[in-house]
């Protein structure tokens, strides 16, 4: 077994394809030794994969050979070359081409049999050391087998031969359209082989939409769904093949600026870095505007921002945003800032997606705006328009690309806030804008409706644009209505003039109750002087009575000596 | 790759070639048939170059037989005519020899 074999589980061996989306499909390729019927209507691409598979081969060194029953062997190599890997298999001595046509001129008596196929094949597939082979338009071999049972036996015995010799082969065959996948003239082959690739093809809106489904993979894990397939000059995709490892994404704690210093601080800091932001809202509430205040400030950071617009050009977006004093073309010039524009009309859903999975793969951006993403639904096949989107947001995700996605909405109602809500539900931070009128004014606003991890202000904002920048301003509820614009500016002015007045009659009572205390201080003054000067009085009064007292005593004394019978006077 | 007329078979005037899988049921029943027919329609032709394509599976891709048994016919001007089958629908084969 070589190394590129890959044992899987149950013992069935694989071959990779070489082709990755259908590696990721069948889990790493297909059965290593045995058939894999691959159908299809005519132009689904059935051919396709069987080259492309084989130039995968040569490109990894291993040999094939590739039969046609249907071209020539200068058709397929001229088909070949409308892909990028299509001069291999023009120049590789590892690869025989067959042409298969001479039978379809042939007459038929009878039965036939296929040994001499199995010889020629085993010829060729041991001259180019070979692990594929490819049987192109089966069918047409087979349908002139008069008994269908024999031709299912032979195809049977082309498995059997290849399981035996390890060889992993391709029968490709037409069917005409309807659900049964076993093509024409092969009834009853579905059941026997144990590998069935379907391919399809319907119209959305005149334009082609193929299919890829796996009808059946005996044995191991696959993927059942049916795919969306798309086809350009590096051969065959299945955009939506990659799962979703919801393991990988990472929960960043890091807050990023968006642009605009109070919408930051109304985030509590920013948006978290990988997460996603939906900005929606009617169209001129300045959407774009805010997009490119975020790529402008992310290339400020030094950090590779991608914006895709949907609606205008690069040039345009350029000149528009530098009115409000967002300068792109630095970022531009500097290969910091990617701008590309597409139109959303021009391709399938799937062809956008792959688009902008090519542009995340190429420039690596740490940032991403998709202006509007709500393009996308316009886009043909847009019944997978949410599909694609949300597996958009899941690379960003896994990827830790910050991202920001606006929608064009028709309703007033956040709400109804468009058919996006279903896609709001994904992102982490979800801004409304829109317009308030009053007074004749047409005043933006912005509100946060929810930001995951973040306990942010419900307040409607208002957003002002000039020509330097962006700016929120506080909004006036009044009553239930919120005031805005002339407006604001107006209540704002009456207010401050009735602070103002508020503030000049506080002086006035403060000077006033100032000279009051100062009056009442100097009587405090003159009434201490007063009582002092009575205290005084008061203890001078005390002391004359007192000597006076003293004299009065002597006197009496005096005046009882003379009256002492012992003393002089004798009057008795 | 492929060549519309194996070298070996330009200088013939009129060729007739059976290609056979070793000895296969129906590559016997083929071989049977032809020499049936041919002897009953022109039995002073000669005997009929049979390739055994298991033996020679190079002889498929030079001549672009890709299944057996199967009946070649070149005339002079290198028009090629093949039938595939063991060659049981005598109508057909009758129909394919009378040329010759």
């Amino acid at each position: 077994m070589s190394d590129t074999e890959i044992a899987a589980e149950q013992g069935l061996v694989k071959r990779p394809t070489g082709i990755h989306d259908l590696d990721t499909v069948t889990h790493d390729g297909l059965p290593a030794g045995g058939a894999t019927l691959v159908i299809g209507e005519p132009g689904c691409g059935k051919t396709i994969i069987g080259l492309q598979i084989l130039a995968s081969a040569l490109e990894r060194g291993e040999g094939g050979v590739f039969m046609s029953f249907e071209e020539s062997r200068a058709q397929i190599l001229r088909n070949a070359d409308a892909f990028c890997w299509g001069p291999q298999l023009r120049e590789s001595s590892r690869c025989e081409i067959i042409d298969g046509q001479p039978m379809r001129r042939a007459e038929f008596s009878g039965a036939f049999d296929i040994e001499s196929l199995i010889a020629m094949l085993d010829l060729c597939v041991k001259r180019v050391a070979g692990t594929w082979i490819v049987l192109d338009g089966i069918d047409q071999l087979l349908r002139r087998q008069p008994d269908s049972q024999v031709a299912i036996d032979q195809i049977a015995q082309i498995n059997d031969w290849c399981i035996d010799n390890g060889y992993s082969l391709i029968l490709t065959g037409k069917h005409s359209g309807n659900d049964r996948p076993q093509p024409d003239h092969l009834t009853g082959i579905e059941f026997m082989l144990s590998t069935i690739l379907v391919l399809s093809s319907i119209l959305v809106d005149k334009r082609l939409n193929r299919r890829f489904r796996i009808a059946k993979y005996r044995g191991t894990r696959h993927n059942p769904d049916e795919l969306a397939m798309l086809i350009d000059s590096a051969g065959i995709h299945l955009p939506y093949a990659d799962t979703f490892n919801a393991e990988a994404v990472p929960a960043a704690g890091k807050r990023l600026g968006t642009g605009i210093q109070r919408l930051d601080k109304l985030l509590g800091g920013g948006v978290y870095s990988g997460s996603i932001t939906l900005i929606s809202g009617k169209p001129g509430t300045s959407k774009t505007t805010l997009g490119a205040a975020f790529v402008a400030a992310a290339a400020r950071r030094g950090e590779r921002a991608l914006l895709i617009s949907f609606d205008e050009f690069a040039r345009q977006i350029v000149r528009n945003v530098a009115t409000v004093g967002i300068d792109l073309q630095t970022p531009i010039d500097s290969g910091l800032l990617k701008v590309v524009a597409r139109a959303s009309w021009d391709g399938l859903v799937e062809e956008h997606y792959m688009a902008l999975l090519g542009l995340l793969d190429d420039f690596k951006p740490d940032c991403l705006v998709i202006d509007p993403a709500s393009a996308l639904l316009k886009s043909s096949g847009a019944e997978d328009a949410f599909l694609a989107l949300e597996r958009l947001i899941a690379v960003t995700r896994t990827r830790g690309i910050t991202t920001m996605l606006t929608s064009l909405s028709e309703s007033e109602e956040p709400s109804s806030e468009s058919s996006l809500s279903h896609a709001s539900t994904l992102a982490d931070t979800w801004i409304v804008l829109n317009y308030q009128i009053n007074l004749g004014e047409r005043n933006r606003s912005l509100s946060v409706v929810k930001s995951r991890g973040t306990g942010h202000s419900n307040q409607v904002r208002e957003m002002l644009l000039s020509h330097e920048g962006i700016d929120l301003a506080d909004t006036y509820p009044f009553g239930s209505e919120v005031l805005m614009g002339t407006a604001r500016l107006q209540k704002e002015s009456e207010e401050a003039a009735a602070r103002k007045h508020r503030a000049q009659e506080r002086l006035r009572q403060q000077q006033r109750l100032e000279r009051e205390i100062s009056k009442t201080r100097t009587m405090i003054q003159h009434g201490q002087e007063e009582l002092q000067r009575l205290q005084e009085e008061l203890s001078f009064e005390h002391h004359d009575q007192t000597a006076s007292d003293q004299e009065t005593d002597l006197h009496d004394n005096s005046i009882l000596r003379h009256r002492d019978p012992g003393q002089g006077g004798l009057d008795q | 790759m492929n060549k519309p007329l194996a070298d070996d078979n330009q200088q013939n005037e009129s060729s007739l070639v059976l290609f056979l899988a070793g000895d296969a049921p129906r590559s016997r029943r083929a071989h049977r048939n032809l020499s049936a027919a041919l002897a009953a329609t022109c039995p002073d032709l000669a005997p009929v170059h049979e390739i055994d394509l298991l033996r020679e599976p190079q002889q498929a891709i030079d001549f672009g037989i890709f299944a057996t048994p199967a009946l070649l016919h070149i005339d002079a001007e290198g028009n090629r005519r093949l039938l595939y089958g063991d060659l049981s629908d005598e109508g057909r084969l009758t129909d394919f020899i009378s040329v010759l």
